[in-house]
């Protein structure tokens, strides 16, 4: 075993398995142009066709010059002249890109959502950059060597909880799977930035099963699923997928991640849930800015994301009624199970109370008519059953 | 463990799950190239059912609830179904690999270009765009079929849905940033019986997707510096080529394992085949096929120009023959290379067609 005791260490060994990796591709390209070469040396007679041309001079928009700026050249930056138009409704059921012009004969696939309403998010261009610069390497950019065995109680309980937070990327993962083929071309911005977001959810169920793997644990008991349940069976419409994700699993498990890392137990935790937090951060922003945009342009769906997260909630709640994940979580922010009832169920319900915090904020921003006293009482300080 | 009662009796607490757990004293430790999958495959952890029941999501390896509802609309449940051995490795290679299309690429060296040639550049961007995402929608589609007991297949799909996004928006940008535009879509990728969309099985799938039709792409790729006229295009196909091995590597690896561990599934893995190979040439899915408006931009960017453009066709020869050879080489290693010797591929006679 390698032990890279230093940052710095990790980093040196990135940089060198890229020089590596940039060599070999350098390498493996030339070998096969060359190989073509010599193929092609060997002349023969073949019957060269006259050129047709006639897909020369086809275009909607030509003399396009899209610089890079200060970020390269973004994707956000391409929507200029006709290729920034970007249609209230997407008719075309092929993969026609947005700006080209599509070909005449061919059958439609199964695409479904279709209308900007329904999936929309401005910023989803600029999180799809922004996802890919941010990425990170859970087997390299976690420090794994500052792992240090931990007291029986506190590992069950991280170990149970990392359990937990893979089910909900595995839930993550499944809910933008299942969708993102029915998404219209148009709008391929949002179809990008999601297929950076469900490989982040990958990321995510890989460094959580790693963490658990490795200081003496193990997996622990299944999730309760209820919100998961929730999601998954939510087929009707991607905003109201969205209301609930949102609400119920986004926010709950970005909450869940801040907390855990103020209360981390070394160097590799910390990074484990800085680099998880700044990931559900981006989908949330994706979900938030679909949300407002949804609404903005259909108030139809205002009444239809309202009960979305009334279901949630009481779906959320079905899951908080299950003592495992508040246990598991209350030892941890108690330093043990002697610390329970001292500061851990408190630190508990300050996030729980957090979270009903920032859940109202959200509410009040979306202009959506919810009130902390409308809500089950688990999330009332003042009225819920410790 | 549950024994073990606070100090302070305020509340009650329950602690039966401590008690439930997958295997315990799990130490993974991180090995030259950090902590990866393969690393934490240990002890029943690495242990990957042939069949999977596990309908609720749980992650393998964890205590099952009893009382779990089963949520998971999961069709592929066999591990041959989409299993490979070198899963694990595909994967951190993928998330090493990673590259960034608007910092990476060295968009200051595009200068304008000759008006066909930069035509020819923008059909085939067009093209590109248009049908990087196929390989983007459907192995999405088939992660949320597929049981989390074999996670370490899905991260590969999740990585390459997330390559394929990355390739459509770099030939969209290449297309928008040297003064000209898109051009016309193709319409190839349309859901049409023996098409990758609308395959019922994912070897089926797998067979099309990976074996002919995004090898056909990866032999372009492979020869992008032939027709890139400066270091960013260079720059494009190295990078996009390097993405498209590790997905063809996936398919040719699936099928040796569906080879090996269900031989009674081979006859019809030829039947796939037989389709793949009739349209290795003819799909307008295979940028160097027959439909002239790619096959003619390619020619006119291998060439140098209209001018040249019989030079240009007979790389576009050259390069056919190679897409067929490599397909061929694919085929063998993934272990159903009888049906080059039994008479029922027809790859001799479209090899012939290659030069048409």
């Amino acid at each position: 075993m390698v032990v890279l005791d230093s940052p710095r260490l990790w980093n040196r060994l990135q940089r060198k398995l890229a020089k590596k990796v940039k060599k070999k591709t350098e390498e493996s390209t030339s070998t096969h142009v060359k190989q073509l070469k010599n193929f092609e040396a060997k002349k023969e007679e073949i019957e060269i066709p006259e050129p047709r041309l006639n897909w020369m001079g086809i275009t909607r928009e030509w003399g396009v010059k899209v610089l890079p700026g200060e970020k390269g050249l973004t994707l956000g930056s391409l929507n200029v002249g006709v290729y920034g138009e970007i249609p209230t409704t997407w008719s075309d059921r092929g993969r026609n890109p947005r700006g080209a012009i599509a070909s005449g004969a061919r059958l439609p696939l199964a695409i479904s959502v279709q209308d900007k309403a329904d999936l929309w998010a401005n910023s989803a261009a600029t999180l799809y950059e922004e996802a890919i610069q941010r990425r990170w390497i859970p087997a390299t950019d976690i420090p794994w060597d500052q792992l240090a065995p931990l007291p029986d109680d506190i590992e069950h309980a991280i170990c149970q909880v990392c359990t937990e937070l893979m089910q909900y990327a595995n839930t993550d993962i499944e809910v933008i799977t299942n969708w993102q083929h029915k998404m219209a071309y148009g709008y391929h911005e949002v179809k990008q930035y999601l297929a950076t977001a469900s490989f982040d959810g990958a990321r995510r169920y890989e460094a959580f099963r790693k963490r658990a793997l490795s200081n003496g644990g193990g997996l622990g008991l299944e999730s309760t699923c209820q919100v998961n349940r929730v999601l998954l069976e939510s087929t009707g419409g991607w905003t109201e997928t969205v209301a609930t994700w949102v609400f119920n699993r986004l926010l709950f498990a970005l909450t869940i991640c801040r907390y855990l890392e103020r209360f981390a137990y070394n160097e590799a935790e910390i990074k484990l849930y800085q680099y998880v937090g700044q990931d559900l951060a981006r989908i949330l922003s994706y979900g938030i800015d679909h949300l407002h945009y949804a609404m903005n342009a259909d108030p139809e769906k205002r009444a239809s994301v309202g009960i979305s997260i009334t279901i949630g909630d009481a779906f959320l709640v079905r899951d908080l009624r299950d003592p495992v994940l508040k246990e598991a979580l209350s030892i941890i922010f108690g330093a043990g199970i002697n610390g329970v009832n001292k500061d851990g169920l408190d630190t508990f319900y300050e996030m729980l109370d957090t979270y009903v915090k920032e859940y109202l904020e959200l509410c009040a921003w979306l202009k959506l008519d919810r009130k902390l006293e409308q809500m089950p009482t688990i999330f009332q300080a003042d009225k819920r059953k410790r | 463990m549950a024994e073990v009662a606070p100090q302070n009796q305020n509340v009650d607490m329950d602690l039966e799950w401590m008690d439930k757990t997958g295997s315990w004293d799990t130490n993974a430790e991180p090995g030259r190239n950090g902590l990866t999958l393969a690393d934490i495959q240990i002890g029943d952890y690495g242990e990957i059912p042939d069949y999977s029941r596990n309908l609720s999501g749980r992650p393998r390896g964890s205590a099952p609830r009893p009382d779990s509802m089963r949520l998971g609309n999961y069709t592929v449940r066999e591990k041959s179904e989409i299993w490979m051995d070198n899963a694990s490795f595909l994967y951190e290679e993928a998330l090493q690999r990673q590259w960034s299309s608007a910092t990476d690429v060295p968009w200051e060296t595009i200068e304008p270009l000759p008006d066909d040639v930069e035509q020819a550049q923008c059909q085939m961007a067009t093209f590109l765009t248009e049908v990087e995402f196929v390989a983007g929608d459907v192995p999405s589609r088939w992660v949320a079929k597929t049981s989390p007991d074999f996670f370490e297949a899905r991260q590969v799909l999740l990585a390459q849905v997330n390559d394929e996004s990355r390739h459509m928006d770099v030939f969209r940008k290449r297309a928008l940033a040297n003064g000209g535009g898109l051009m016309r879509s193709t319409g190839s990728t349309a859901g049409f019986v023996g098409g990758i969309d609308l395959s019922r099985d994912f070897t089926e799938m797998s067979s099309r997707l990976h074996i002919s039709g995004e090898g056909a792409v990866l032999t372009i790729f492979r020869m992008g510096e032939l027709m890139a006229y400066n270091d960013a295009e260079k720059t494009i196909y190295r990078l996009c080529a390097q993405d498209e091995a590790r997905h063809v590597a996936f398919g040719v690896m699936h099928m040796r394992y569906m080879s090996e561990h269900a031989p009674e599934r081979r006859d019809e893995i030829h039947s796939y085949l037989d389709e793949a190979e009739g349209g290795l040439l003819t799909s307008a899915a295979n940028p160097a096929g027959t439909l002239n408006q790619t096959s003619e931009s390619l020619a006119i960017l291998l060439g140098g120009g209209i001018k040249k453009f019989d030079e240009g066709w007979r790389k576009l020869v050259a390069i056919r023959r190679r897409q067929l050879m490599e397909y061929k080489k694919r085929v063998i290693s993934a272990g159903f290379g009888e049906r080059f010797e039994n008479g029922r591929s027809r790859l001799t006679e479209i090899m012939e067609q290659a030069a048409a």
